[in-house]
C-alpha cells in the first residue's frame, strides 16, 4: 500500500486513482470496496477483445476525515480515458447509495448526531464520460448516478475534486456539475462536450482542440474558478485537495446547498443572467469574460504563479 | 477477437518461498499492465494467469516470466496480469515493483 | 606555349547574374524590397532551367513562402532544377519534383516527407544525388554543390537587404556565404520589413531581394519534450547513463539527442545527479538547442555554456535572460548557428548520446526503415569519432585508454576516443525489437537503389549501448566476437538477446564490459517520475521564473 505521508506533498495531477483515494482521507483510514482482488472486470470489453482492469478503472471505498465518514469514488484516466461503463458505473452508484443508506441508519439510531459525524461523498473525476464500448450500460450508469445524487441531496453532501490529466468531460461533466461543491486545481478541466468533439462538430475555426492553451483557458481550473463553476481552487498537491475536503466535510448540509451552482429557482435565474451576459458581450475568448469580471490584466492571469492568481483574481458575479 | 488468456505454471530452480502479502500494482494503461500477486500453497510452484488483447507473444511472455522467477526464486505464489501491450521492459519493471511492494507490506 | 589562358572571359557567372538581375529590375518596389505578389515573377526572372537551387529550411525554421512560390513558376521555362538543401520536411519541397520543376536532390534530412522521398526515387521523379550529414552538405556548398540561387528566411530585413535572423539564425549564414561569394543570387522572405534592425546577422550587400511574406515563416518546436510523457523505464535508463557513463567518465561536454531519454537525463540532473555528487563534474558545456527540459539544471547552476543549432519556440526570453550560459548578441538576443554548433558537436564535444530504431548484432544503428528515406541530419556528425581531433580531455582520454585494440594501428602512441552512446529500450512501440540481425536500412537500399545502406552510426564509432538490461561498454571489447557478445548481453528478450549465453554474460560482467543496474548499484524501484525535477510544462515555467513561454499546444493549465 502506498505510503500516505509520502503521498501528501505529491502532485495530485500525477497521482493514480487509488493513490488519490488513499490520500484524500486520513492516514490509514481508507478501505477499498469492490477492489482489484474482487476481480470484477468488464464483460463487454472481454467480448470485444479489449484490455480489462481488475477494478474497471474506478476505485471505490470508505475512509475518514476527522470524525466524518468519507465515501470515496476515484476514476483512473489511464484505463480507457477513465470512461464509465457498466461495472465502474455500478461501483459509483452503489457507493453513493451506501453512503445514503449509512446516513439514514445512523440518523435513525443516533438522532443527536453532529454534522461532522455524518457521512460525505467525494468523487475524484478523471473521465471523458460514457465508455463507448458499452454505451447503453454506460449511459444508464450515468442516469443512475444522477438519481443517487438527487437522493443524496439535503442529506449527504457530494464533493467533486478535479485535478487529474483527463479532467471531467462528457456525461460525467454533467454529473460533476450536479454535485454540491467542486474543488479544482489549475490543471483540472471541467466541461460537457469535450474539446475534440466540439472541433469535430463545429470546425477548427470555432474551436481548435490541438490548441491546449485555448482548451485550458476555456475549461481549466482558473477559468472555472473565475466563472464560479468551481467553488475552490487549490494547489496541485494531494494534501491541498485533502485539506480543502477536510474544511468542507464537517459543515452542515445547508451550507452545501449554498455552494451549488444549479438546482433551485434562484440558481437557475443566476445561470440565465450568465447566458444573457454572454449574449450581450459576445466574448471572443475566455479572457474577455475575465476582464468583464473586473480583472485589469486579464490575459496576464493565465501565467501568474498560483499564489499571485489567488490574491489578485476577481471572480465574475452577475 | 475475444481476449487472449495465457496460463502458465512455473517452478523456480531453488524455492525461496512466497511473497508476504497479497498486493496489487499498476494500471492497465496503454503499453502498461497491472499485477495481482499473492501467496498460495501451490506445492512450490508459481501460477500465472495473463489476460491480453495481443496474441502471438506467448513464448516471449514465458521467457520474461521465467526470468522474473529465476531472479526472485519465488515459489507458492499466484500472479495475475491484465496487460495492454506492455513491452518486456515494462513487464519486468512492474513485476519487480509488485514483488517489492508485496514483501514490504 | 603562351602564358595566357585560352579562356577569354573570367566573369561569365557575374555577367549571367547581372543579366538575371536586370530582368528582375522592374519588380523592385523600394530598395531591395519586392512585394509578395511579385515573388513568382521574381523567381521566373532569376532562375534558369537546370540551376542548382537552395531553399532554406531545416527541422526548425522554413522558407515556406518561397518554396510555395517556386512551385508556381512556369515549368516550361524553369525545370530540371537541382535542389541542394539541408532538409525537405515540407510538402512543397516534394511538390517541386511532382510538378516537374525540380529533378535532382542532394539533402541531409527528410523528416515528415521521408515516405514521399522514397516513392519519388522509386518512380524516377527524384534523381538522388546523395544523403549527407549537415557538415558534409555544407562543405559541398563550397566545393561542388554551390547554389546559383538561394531562397532563405529571416525574422526581419531593412530595405538595404540587411537581415535579422536572430534566435533562429540556423543555416542562413552558410547558405548565403556559399551562394553570394560565387556570384549567386540570394532572396530572403522575412516576417517584417523595418527601418532599423535589432542587429545585422547577414549584411545587406550579400542579399539581392527581400520579401515580406504574407504569413510569418513556419517554425516547428521540435525539441520541446513534455515531461508528463516520460516513463519510469526512461528514468531507469537515465539513472544508468548518469552513473555508468556521465559520472564514470566525467563527461563535461556533449550533445543530447531529441528523444525522451535525454530529456529524462536533463530532468534528473538536479535530483539524482546531485545525489551522485556530479554537479560541476558533468554537463558543464553543451551543444544543444534551447531544450526546455534543461531549465531546472541551468537554474541549479550545472551549466556553464550552451551553443545552439537553432532556437526553440517559447525559449526566447529565458535564453536572452541567461547570457552567461547562452550565446547572445549585442542586441540581447540569441544567435544560433547550425554550422558552428555541428562543428563543435563534431570536434569539440566529448560525447554524443541519442536513440535509434534499430541496432544490428555488430552495433551498427539506423533509423531508416523500408519505404522511408529520412536521412539523419546532424546525428552522424556528432555520433562518430572525429579523426581530426587533437585536443585531449579527461573523458576522451579515458574512453581511448579503455580501447584494447588501440595499439594495433597506432602502436604505443596514446589517443582518445569520443563517447558515442545509444540509449534504447530493447523493444520499441508495438513490441518491435530494437536489436536485429540485419538493419532495415538494407531493404531500403535495395528498394530506393541506394549504393550503401543508410547507417546512422557505424559500429566502430559506437562506444556504449544502454538498455533496461544494462550498459554494454563496447569500447572495452578487444574484438568483434566480444563486441557481439556484449551487445547480446544487453539485448533482453529480442532474438539477438536470446542468443546470449549466461556464462559468457557472467564473464563480461566480471570484466566490467557489461554492467546491469545492480552492478551499477541502481535500485530499479527508485526509477519513478518522483525523480523528475519538473513533471509537466507548468513546472518548467515555474522553474524559469515565468520566462519560458511554451507554445499553445504544450500548455496544461
Amino acid at each position: 500500500m502506498t505510503n500516505w505521508q509520502n503521498l501528501q506533498p505529491r502532485s495530485f495531477l500525477e497521482a493514480s486513482a487509488r493513490d488519490r483515494a488513499i490520500g484524500l482521507v486520513d492516514e490509514g483510514s481508507f478501505t477499498e470496496l469492490a477492489g482489484p482482488f474482487d476481480r470484477v472486470t468488464s464483460p463487454h470489453l472481454e467480448l470485444l477483445g479489449d484490455a480489462v482492469a481488475f477494478d474497471d478503472g474506478i476505485v471505490t471505498g470508505i475512509g475518514r476525515i476527522g470524525k466524518t465518514p468519507v465515501f470515496v469514488i476515484s476514476q483512473e484516466g489511464k484505463f480507457i480515458g477513465g470512461s464509465v461503463g457498466e461495472i465502474g458505473g455500478a461501483k459509483m452508484v452503489n457507493t453513493i447509495k451506501t453512503a445514503i443508506d449509512f446516513h439514514d441508519d445512523l440518523v435513525a439510531k443516533y438522532p443527536d448526531l453532529t454534522d461532522e459525524e455524518k457521512p460525505v461523498v467525494v468523487i475524484s473525476f478523471e473521465t471523458g464520460g460514457v465508455r463507448l464500448h458499452e454505451a447503453n450500460a454506460g449511459l444508464l450508469a450515468h442516469a443512475e448516478v444522477m438519481d443517487q445524487l438527487q437522493k443524496a441531496r439535503g442529506k449527504v453532501p457530494v464533493i467533486a475534486v478535479i485535478g487529474s490529466k483527463v479532467g471531467g468531460f462528457g456525461g460525467m461533466g454533467f454529473v460533476a456539475a450536479a454535485t454540491d461543491a467542486i474543488i479544482m486545481s489549475e490543471f483540472g478541466r471541467l466541461g460537457l462536450t469535450g474539446p475534440e468533439v466540439i472541433e469535430q462538430e463545429m470546425g477548427k475555426e470555432e474551436f481548435d482542440a490541438s490548441d491546449r492553451a485555448l482548451v485550458y483557458r476555456t475549461t481549466g481550473g482558473r477559468h472555472k474558478y473565475i466563472m464560479g463553476d468551481a467553488n475552490f481552487l487549490v494547489q496541485d498537491t494531494v494534501e491541498a485537495f485533502r485539506k480543502q475536503v477536510a474544511e468542507l466535510a464537517p459543515l452542515p448540509v445547508a451550507d452545501f446547498e449554498a455552494m451549488r451552482r444549479i438546482g433551485s429557482p434562484e440558481k437557475v435565474e443566476n445561470q440565465l443572467r450568465l447566458v444573457a451576459l454572454a449574449a450581450e458581450m459576445q466574448p471572443k475568448d475566455a479572457v474577455d469574460v475575465w476582464a468583464k469580471a473586473g480583472n485589469e490584466n486579464a490575459a496576464g492571469l493565465l501565467d501568474v504563479p498560483f499564489a499571485e492568481f489567488m490574491s489578485t483574481v476577481k471572480r465574475l458575479s452577475v | 477477437m475475444a481476449l487472449h488468456t495465457l496460463e502458465l505454471t512455473l517452478e523456480p530452480a531453488t524455492a525461496a518461498g512466497p511473497v508476504k502479502a497479497p498486493t496489487h500494482i499498476g494500471v492497465t494503461g496503454s503499453s502498461d499492465l497491472e499485477v495481482l500477486i499473492q501467496p498460495e500453497d501451490l506445492s512450490g510452484k508459481v501460477s500465472v494467469k495473463l489476460v491480453t488483447p495481443v496474441t502471438g507473444f506467448d513464448a516471449l511472455w514465458e521467457r520474461v516470466l521465467r526470468k522474473f522467477i529465476d531472479e526472485t526464486s519465488l515459489s507458492d505464489t499466484r500472479i495475475e496480469i491484465n496487460d495492454n501491450n506492455a513491452t518486456p521492459a515494462v513487464v519486468l519493471l512492474r513485476l519487480h515493483q509488485a514483488y517489492t511492494a508485496a514483501n514490504a507490506a | 606555349m603562351t602564358q595566357h589562358d585560352t579562356r577569354k572571359d573570367w566573369r561569365t557567372r557575374a555577367a549571367d547574374t547581372a543579366a538575371r538581375k536586370e530582368a528582375a529590375a522592374p519588380l523592385f518596389a523600394k530598395g531591395k524590397e519586392v512585394l509578395a505578389k511579385d515573388t513568382v515573377a521574381l523567381l521566373e526572372a532569376v532562375i534558369r532551367a537546370g540551376d542548382v537551387i537552395n531553399i532554406e529550411g531545416n527541422n526548425q525554421k522554413q522558407a515556406d513562402f518561397l518554396a510555395d512560390c517556386l512551385n508556381q513558376v512556369d515549368k516550361s521555362k524553369i525545370h530540371d532544377l537541382h535542389m541542394v538543401q539541408s532538409a525537405v520536411p515540407l510538402k512543397s519541397h516534394l511538390d517541386l519534383f511532382d510538378n516537374g520543376i525540380a529533378k535532382k536532390l542532394d539533402f541531409a534530412f527528410g523528416g515528415p516527407q521521408a515516405a514521399r522521398v522514397a516513392e519519388f526515387i522509386d518512380n524516377g521523379k527524384i534523381q538522388l544525388g546523395a544523403i549527407h550529414t549537415y557538415l558534409e552538405l555544407f562543405g559541398r556548398y563550397f566545393l561542388d554543390l554551390t547554389p546559383r540561387v538561394s531562397l532563405v528566411c529571416a525574422y526581419k530585413a531593412d530595405r538595404k537587404g540587411n537581415l535579422y535572423t536572430g534566435f533562429n539564425t540556423e543555416d542562413t549564414p552558410v547558405i548565403v556565404e556559399a551562394t553570394k561569394f560565387k556570384d549567386g543570387i540570394v532572396i530572403a522572405q522575412v516576417n517584417e520589413i523595418v527601418d532599423e534592425l535589432p542587429r545585422v546577422d547577414i549584411p545587406g550587400d550579400w542579399v539581392d531581394a527581400v520579401i515580406e511574406s504574407p504569413k510569418p515563416f513556419f517554425i516547428e518546436p521540435l525539441f520541446t519534450r513534455d515531461p508528463a510523457n516520460i516513463t519510469d523505464n526512461q528514468i531507469l535508463l537515465a539513472m544508468m547513463c548518469l552513473k555508468g557513463i556521465y559520472g564514470e567518465y566525467g563527461v563535461t561536454s556533449m550533445n543530447h539527442g531529441i528523444g525522451f531519454l535525454t530529456s529524462a537525463i536533463e530532468l534528473i540532473l538536479p535530483t539524482y545527479g546531485a545525489e551522485l555528487g556530479l554537479k560541476g563534474k558533468i554537463c558543464t558545456h553543451m551543444i544543444i538547442n534551447p531544450h526546455p527540459t534543461m531549465i531546472p539544471a541551468i537554474e541549479e547552476g550545472w551549466v556553464e555554456a550552451i551553443h545552439c543549432f537553432g532556437g526553440e519556440l517559447g525559449m526566447e526570453d529565458y535564453v536572452a535572460s541567461r547570457p552567461d550560459v547562452f550565446f547572445i548578441g549585442p542586441d540581447g538576443t540569441l544567435r544560433s548557428n547550425r554550422a558552428f554548433a555541428q562543428t563543435a558537436g563534431h570536434y569539440a564535444a566529448d560525447m554524443f548520446i541519442g536513440g535509434t530504431l534499430q541496432i544490428d548484432k555488430y552495433g551498427n544503428s539506423s533509423t531508416a526503415t523500408a519505404g522511408r528515406v529520412a536521412g539523419f541530419g546532424g546525428a552522424p556528425n556528432m555520433g562518430c569519432d572525429p579523426k581530426g581531433r587533437r585536443h585531449p580531455s579527461g573523458a576522451w582520454l579515458k574512453c581511448g585508454e579503455e580501447l584494447p585494440s588501440l595499439d594495433s594501428l597506432t602502436g604505443s602512441v596514446p589517443r582518445g576516443k569520443r563517447l558515442v552512446v545509444q540509449g534504447v529500450e530493447t523493444f520499441g512501440e508495438g513490441r518491435k525489437p530494437v536489436f536485429v540481425d540485419e538493419l532495415d536500412a538494407w531493404k531500403l537500399a535495395k528498394s530506393a537503389n541506394l549504393d550503401i545502406p543508410p547507417v546512422m552510426i557505424y559500429g566502430d564509432d559506437l562506444t556504449h549501448i544502454v538498455t533496461e538490461e544494462g550498459i554494454a561498454y563496447l569500447n572495452r571489447c578487444k574484438d568483434m566476437e566480444t563486441r557481439m557478445a556484449a551487445i547480446r548481453a544487453v539485448a533482453g528478450f529480442t532474438e539477438i538477446g536470446l542468443t546470449a549465453k549466461p556464462e559468457e554474460t557472467k564473464a563480461l560482467r566480471e570484466a566490467g564490459i557489461v554492467k546491469t543496474p545492480s552492478d551499477l548499484g541502481i535500485d530499479p524501484s527508485r526509477a519513478t517520475r518522483d525523480l523528475l525535477a519538473a513533471k509537466n510544462m507548468r513546472d518548467l515555467v515555474t522553474w524559469s521564473g515565468g520566462l519560458y513561454n511554451p507554445p499553445a499546444r504544450f500548455r496544461n493549465w
